[in-house]
Formats: structure tokens, sequence, C-alpha cells
């Protein structure tokens, strides 16, 4: 008798996910103290992984805030879309920050930042071509198995495309999805700007995504610039309220996903936590009714 | 169609080069130049890194003005982008760049107080490690103290200055102007201790043979060959001393060197 093994990857990977299917903030620095303080009333909160890379007060301190809230971590660095292979040194830093704080999701990005050892500390595109989807889905297995648990890719802003691009994006994410088992973290803020900045159809973008991968959404603000030449350009730079299109983008992925973890994200401009916590009751009030629609479709 | 590697080194060298390069040949237009499109991501990566480099170098920022520090640092990044993606650890260089950078060498104890706050920075960021318990230190023979071999903690750190670097550090930080006209830049060379507490970073001033004695244990000279850099030093009051702040986080004894052949063997 022949055993044919088609079980799928997502069934070996190890799931985590504790996060409930709320609104939570991503939490800086500059209101680390206001946390401390006020334990607001927030479900979960994320972090950047590389801000907690060291030892000291920072760790102390998320310690601390892991007791009350579970933790997901997001990092900025991994640069899995880099052609000459990860930096192993910063992939063991991130296996001890997740043995430390055993976050509910660990994410990082579809895109790239490091190129001849170089840190370009920005999230690059890629070319969206076959032999970067066969790299990318390599790094991706490679960074599942080194930490032993599955982990979400999140789609990225972007400002340019290149010539020989041949996959859409929502399709190569989907098959990144596919081929790994990892999950999506579906940023729809960047969704808007990427379709806004490049002539796509968003909820086109939405419709592709593989509902059951995904893991989390992100919210933010985004800049509008109006260029010399007539040209619009937006700019992700997570230094404002969340756009009403964008609420309107994020509802229509409620309606399609059901509730997920949801993020607010504010990098620039850090307003008091309470707009954050504002933000985030907003999210959680159209999660909830989300909630409602699908219990009444079940009933 | 370039291959991903080459296509990335392309972006590279035009991120890098201003305009030049050969990136933007990849790149769609679609009403925007692609020059102007890669010049988004440079900025990024140039007030990303600039950030992080004020976040290391406060004082330095707060001496030369936000106009000089920006300036300075993009020069810096241009020359010695970083090596990886933990930004804690970037700008280790900086100090040394500074000396070389003409337009700073005005303010000659600027790569001073630079590298003082790279000690800094380090202690802020090191990893979390147990003092050795002095106890511990019990288990040694008699026999063996002087050659006991200390471990640091991570966080400690000897900086020697040319200029009393600490208190203009301070004076800076805390915007004491008239401290800082009280500054006597003659009151040199300082020997300083830097070390991560409980309660945040210490600076501490040693006298010039504690410190010797420090730096000779830091880089893990045996405790014998220490003593003899620290004559008229209260040796066994400062080892103490050392224990009881948590300094150290363990130890080793330096085997004795003994012959591993007889005279015979080379007959």
């Amino acid at each position: 008798m022949s055993v044919t093994r088609l079980a799928p990857q997502p069934a070996t990977l190890e799931k985590h996910n504790s996060i409930p299917a709320r609104a939570g903030i991503g939490l800086r620095f500059q209101h680390h103290q206001a946390v401390l303080d006020e334990r607001p009333n927030v479900a979960w909160v994320e972090v950047h992984t590389e801000n907690y890379m060291g030892g000291g007060a920072p760790l102390a301190y998320l310690d601390s805030v892991r007791r009350d809230y579970p933790i997901a971590l997001h990092g900025v660095g991994l640069s899995l879309g880099s052609a000459e292979g990860l930096d192993l040194s910063h992939l063991e830093r991130i296996r001890q920050v997740v043995r430390r704080f055993e976050p509910g999701l660990v994410s990082e990005h579809l895109s790239w930042s490091v190129v001849g050892g170089a840190y370009l500390a920005d999230l690059l595109p890629l070319p969206m071509t076959e032999e970067a989807l066969d790299l990318f889905c390599r790094h991706v297995e490679q960074t599942q198995a080194y930490l032993q648990r599955q982990m979400l890719i999140e789609n990225p802003s972007s400002y340019l495309q290149y010539r020989h691009a041949s996959i859409p994006e929502w399709e190569f994410i989907a098959a990144v999805a596919a081929r790994t088992g990892c999950g999506i973290l579906c940023d729809v803020n960047n969704i808007y700007v990427s379709s806004c900045n490049h002539g796509w159809d968003p909820s086109a973008y939405l419709a592709a995504l593989p509902v059951d991968a995904i893991g989390e959404i992100h919210l933010a603000g985004h800049t509008v610039r109006q260029l010399e030449n007539g040209y619009t350009l937006r700019i992700d730079d997570h230094s404002a309220r969340v756009a009403s299109d964008v609420w309107a983008l994020f509802d229509e992925a409620l309606s399609r996903f059901g509730p997920r973890p949801t993020l607010i994200e504010w990098d620039n401009d850090i307003p008091p936590l309470a707009v954050l916590l504002e933000e985030a009751a907003h999210a959680d009030a159209l999660l909830r009714r989300t909630e409602r629609a699908d219990h009444a479709r079940v009933a | 169609m370039p291959a991903l590697r080459e296509l990335q080194h392309a972006l590279y060298r035009s991120l890098m080069e201003r305009g030049g390069g050969d990136g933007a040949a990849h790149i769609r237009t679609d009403g925007l130049a692609a020059a102007d499109r890669i010049a988004i991501y440079r900025n990024t990566f140039y007030a990303t890194l600039t950030n992080a480099l004020r976040l290391s170098y406060p004082a330095v920022h707060r001496l030369v003005g936000a106009d000089f520090f920006e300036a300075s640092a993009q020069k810096f990044i241009e020359a010695q982008p970083p090596r990886g993606a933990y930004l804690d650890e970037y700008g280790a260089e900086f100090p040394d760049f500074l000396a070389q950078f003409k337009a700073a060498m005005s303010v000659a104890y600027l790569p001073a107080v630079a590298r003082l706050e790279w000690a800094v920075s380090c202690a802020l960021h090191a990893p979390d490690a147990t003092p050795l318990e002095v106890a511990a230190l019990c288990a040694v023979g008699e026999g063996n103290n002087d050659r006991v071999r200390f471990t640091p903690h991570p966080s400690l750190s000897l900086v020697r200055a040319s200029y009393p670097v600490d208190t203009v550090w301070r004076a800076v930080l805390e915007q004491d102007d008239a401290a800082l006209g009280d500054i006597d830049l003659g009151d040199a060379p300082v020997w300083l201790l830097i070390e991560r507490l409980p309660s945040g970073i210490d600076v501490t001033r040693l006298s010039e043979r504690a410190w010797r004695f420090t730096s000779a244990l830091h880089a893990g000279q045996p405790l014998n060959e220490a003593i003899d850099l620290a004559s008229g030093v209260d040796v066994s009051a400062l080892l103490a001393e050392h224990l009881t702040a948590g300094r150290f986080i363990g130890f080793n004894i330096l085997e004795p060197v003994t012959p591993t052949h007889s005279l015979e063997s080379f007959a």
C-alpha cells in the first residue's frame, strides 16, 4: 500500500494565535509610561521586534506589559526578499525575542531591505516575478522552520513598480501563503495607498486574498501629497488618523474575512495615547458589528 | 529582465548615488519619474538612520544643532550604512567620523563626547546578565586568587577622555548653561566607568590607577596582572565595590603555564 503524503504544510506549523479578534494598538516608546500608568482597556498590543533585541529597561518594560496584554511581534528588518539570503544573526535575535515574550502573532513584510550586507532602513518592493516568488517562499519557510511557528506576511505600501513584473501583488502574496503555510497580515491602509499610487482596484485586491490565511489586519493614517506636475502620491507615514476611505475598505475587508485581530499603527507625529484608543474603539465597533452579522447569518 | 540580485544592487546604487546608478531603468514611470520614486525610499533611509543616530548621540545633537547634526549624519550614513537591521548597534564609528570631519573640528571635544555617548548607548541596550555572587568566589582556593579572571557585565565599559566629557555631557543633556559655562576644559584627562544600574545609566569618575586596574580586569587579565597596575590603590576595597555593584558576572582561573616539554625532549 502506498501512502501519499498530501498534507499541506499549514497542518505541520504550530499556530500560537492568542490574539483576540478585537482592536489593538501599536505600542511605541512615547506611550510606555502612559500604558503602565493607565492600563488602558485595549485587547492587545503589538511592538516592533527590533526595539526589544537588547536588554535593560525596554525588555523589563515589555515583561510587565506582557502580564496584562497579549502581545504580537511585528518585524521590520528581516528582509525576506533579499537575493543574498537571510541575515542569520538577525533571525536568531528574532528567535530570542519570540522565546522571551511568547507572542500571539509574529509578522514580517513582503519586501526587501538588505543588499550587499547594507540595511536600507525601508521596506523596498520586490519585483513580482517567479524568481522573486520562489526566493521569498524559501525564506519564509526557512524562518518558520527556525522559529518553529507560523508567521504572517504583510503587504507593503509602495511607490514604484518594476517594468518586468509579471504577477499582481495580490496573487503573489496569496501564492506565498499557499506555498509556505504562512498567514497574511492584511494592511488595509497599504492596500489603499498602493492601489491609489498604482491605479489598482482595492476591492479586487481584497477579493483575491484567501480568507482562511488572514491572521491580522493593520490600519494606519497616510499623507496625500500633490506634486508639482499634478501627480497625486499617497505616502504611508503612519502620522494621522485612519482615512475615511480606509475605514470603508476595512468594513469591506471585515465583511469578506469576518472579524480579525486589528491593529491601529501610529509612528510619526505620535499623538496622546487617548487618540490611538479612540481609533481602536472605532475599529472595535466595526468588529463587533461584523460579529453580530456573522451570528445572524449562522442563525 | 534583470535577476533579483542584479536589480537589488542597481537600486542600491541609485539610492546611494542620488539620481545616479542604473536602478531607474527597471522602474515604470506612470506619471512620476523613476528617480523621484526612488527618492521616496532614499528620504526614508536617511530620515530613519539620522533619527537612530540622534537617539544614540543626543548631546552631540544639542551641541552642534539640528542642521549641522543632520548634515554630518548624512555624510556618515553615506560612508558607512548600517550592516544590519538592529539599529541600536548602528553608529559605533560615528565618533571617529566626527574626529575626521573637517566641519566639526572647531569643537575639539566633540568626538570625545560622542565616544562617551556611544558607551552610554551600548550600556542602555546591552543584554541582561546575572551578577556574580561574592560567595561564589569563596570556592577559589587561596593559591589561585592571583589567577582569577573576571567576565564583565555586558553593560560595563571604561572610557578615557582628554576633556571633561562627563561634565559636558551632563550639562548639555540637562540644558544647564550655567554648569556648561563653568566647565574648565583643562580639567582632564578623565577616567570614566560607564554602567547600567537598575535606576539608569551611571557614569563615574575613577582615579587613573583604579581605572587601569578595572580596565585590566574588564579586558580579562588575571587579578595579579591588574594589581601590578594599581600601586597605591586599595585593591581589596575596589574589588569589593565592583562585586557589590554587580560589575562582574562570572570568573575563571587562568591555568598556570607549565612547560609541556622536558629539556630532554629537545635533546
